[in-house]
């Protein structure tokens, strides 16, 4: 217990202590997850439109299968990238094992379920009623599109949200495929099993309560986003 | 406003098997009105969403001029000279006056017209007062004249109407009935559909009735609508229908 106190105190004077290291490893890890999201997005929303707006055979089982994938084990994907891009792999020539885009393409993967499962969502919601609207007044597809998005968007907000937050605290993918290099792919998971295993165990709390203010205020934020899309 | 008739032919659709629509001639005209009377599910929504080029048809050719169109082609026509209202018109999350402004923005009009155009619309409705409320907010005969402000600054050739009135009180529904009466007086053509078979826009409207899927003469109409042939919006020429 007293070690358990010693380590959390020693955590916060970290912390507050403005740690090149630690801060180094926080800056690193919203890097990473912000540019998979900011890569994923756009295609999850596509498929979303596709599957809230197209009639095509198996879209329901389409739909079924994103919704499943919510909870694709991470370290599953970290498994499927590290052997698509090891050196033996399809993609092994491009050089990308044990870099940042290497972690951000496993990021962007295993949020990829989860950003179309929240968008289509977002989107059944606004109904085929919006978009007939936006067509009969002269929109053109893409123009009904940004229309449609901008009905949605608290729930595309929310879908980002929670994408962020998936990305941001898994360990498997970004173990695997990241390498946990110091300054270079190691990021607040990663170090805070490292740290762990190492018996260091301030650094360890120390991101581990940043990670854990960061799910609360994302999930807080994310409460705010719904609650502002409620119905009229 | 005005121009020539839409003539739409050989339209049929049938989902999962079972025919919806089989209509095999109808005229669209401007300046008219057309009541189209059916029960739920005789397929008014299916036709006029088709009519609005929203829904594609198995079948069917459009007449526009002196050109023959098949889809997709009839579809980009009928969009830009008709406008689809639903039964309960859907209300974009932003004002009263970006609503009606909407179709104006897609057209890429310069702002200052915008402003004049949505004004007089505003005027038009009576709705000034709410014109920087959320249209979400309204009420249900409010919604129906953003919808009909929002429709007729696009001045377009054809107003297509599922079921225009049903859902509103006595008041509201007047109200919407004397501006659908405007658009006609301004020369735009209105299609309205009903479940209720009493359903009536003006006198000397064209009355006809939508039984599976085909258009048949209403079967009841009401005195005052017989006699007036010349006013005949939708024509069917197959007048055993169904």
């Amino acid at each position: 217990m007293a070690e358990l106190l010693q380590a959390t105190a020693a955590a916060l004077s970290l912390l507050f202590s403005a740690d090149p290291v630690l801060w180094h490893i926080v800056g690193l890890s919203f890097s990473v997850t912000l540019r998979a999201v900011v890569f994923s997005a756009p295609f999850a929303i596509l498929v979303a439109f596709a599957l809230a707006l197209g009639r095509f055979r198996g879209r329901r089982t389409l739909i079924s299968t994103f919704n499943a994938l919510m909870s694709l084990p991470a370290v599953v994907v970290g498994l499927s990238v590290y052997l698509v891009l090891s050196r033996s792999g399809p993609l092994g020539s491009l050089g990308l094992l044990f870099t940042q885009p290497a972690m951000v393409i496993a990021q962007a993967i295993l949020i990829f379920p989860l950003l179309v499962a929240m968008a289509h969502g977002a989107l059944q919601g606004a109904e085929r009623r919006a978009w007939e609207t936006a067509l009969t007044l002269g929109a053109s597809r893409r123009r009904a599109m940004l229309t449609l998005l901008h009905e949605v968007r608290f729930g595309i907000t929310a879908a980002l949200i929670a994408g962020f937050g998936r990305a941001i605290s898994e360990v498997g993918c970004s173990l695997m495929v990241g390498g946990n290099i110091r300054g270079y792919t190691r990021n607040i998971p990663t170090a805070i099993a490292l740290e762990t295993s190492k018996g260091e165990f301030a650094q360890g709390i120390a991101l581990g309560l940043v990670l854990l203010l960061l799910a609360l205020a994302l999930n807080l934020s994310l409460g705010l986003v719904q609650g502002k899309g409620e119905l009229r | 406003m005005s121009g020539a008739d839409l003539t739409l032919s050989a339209v049929t659709i049938a989902f999962g098997g079972r025919r919806i629509l089989d209509v095999e001639r109808l005229t669209l005209r401007a300046a008219t009105a057309v009541v189209l009377t059916g029960d739920n599910g005789a397929g008014k929504s299916t036709l006029l969403r088709i009519a609005a080029g929203l829904l594609r048809p198995q079948t069917g050719l459009l007449r526009d001029d002196q050109r023959t169109l098949a889809w997709p082609a009839a579809a980009a026509v009928l969009r830009r000279a008709v406008v689809y209202v639903h039964q309960t018109p859907y209300m974009f999350d932003r004002s009263v006056s970006e609503n009606i402004a909407y179709g104006l923005r897609q057209r890429g009009m310069p702002r200052h017209r915008i402003r004049e155009r949505v004004g007089e619309a505003l005027a038009w409705t009576g709705l000034e007062a709410l014109a920087e409320s959320n249209a979400r907010t309204l009420s249900g005969g409010e919604r129906q004249r953003v919808a009909l402000a929002r429709a007729r600054v696009l001045r377009p050739r054809l107003l297509l109407l599922d079921e225009p009135t049903s859902s509103l009180d006595r008041e509201a529904r007047e109200r919407a009935r004397f501006l659908i009466r405007a658009m006609l007086a301004e020369g735009v053509g209105v299609i309205a559909t009903s479940h209720e078979t009493g359903f009536s826009i003006r006198t000397g409207e064209q009355r006809l009735h939508l039984h599976h899927g085909a258009i048949v003469p209403a079967p009841d109409p009401p005195a005052d609508d017989r006699d007036d042939a010349r006013g005949t919006a939708m024509r069917q020429d197959r007048p055993h229908g169904a």
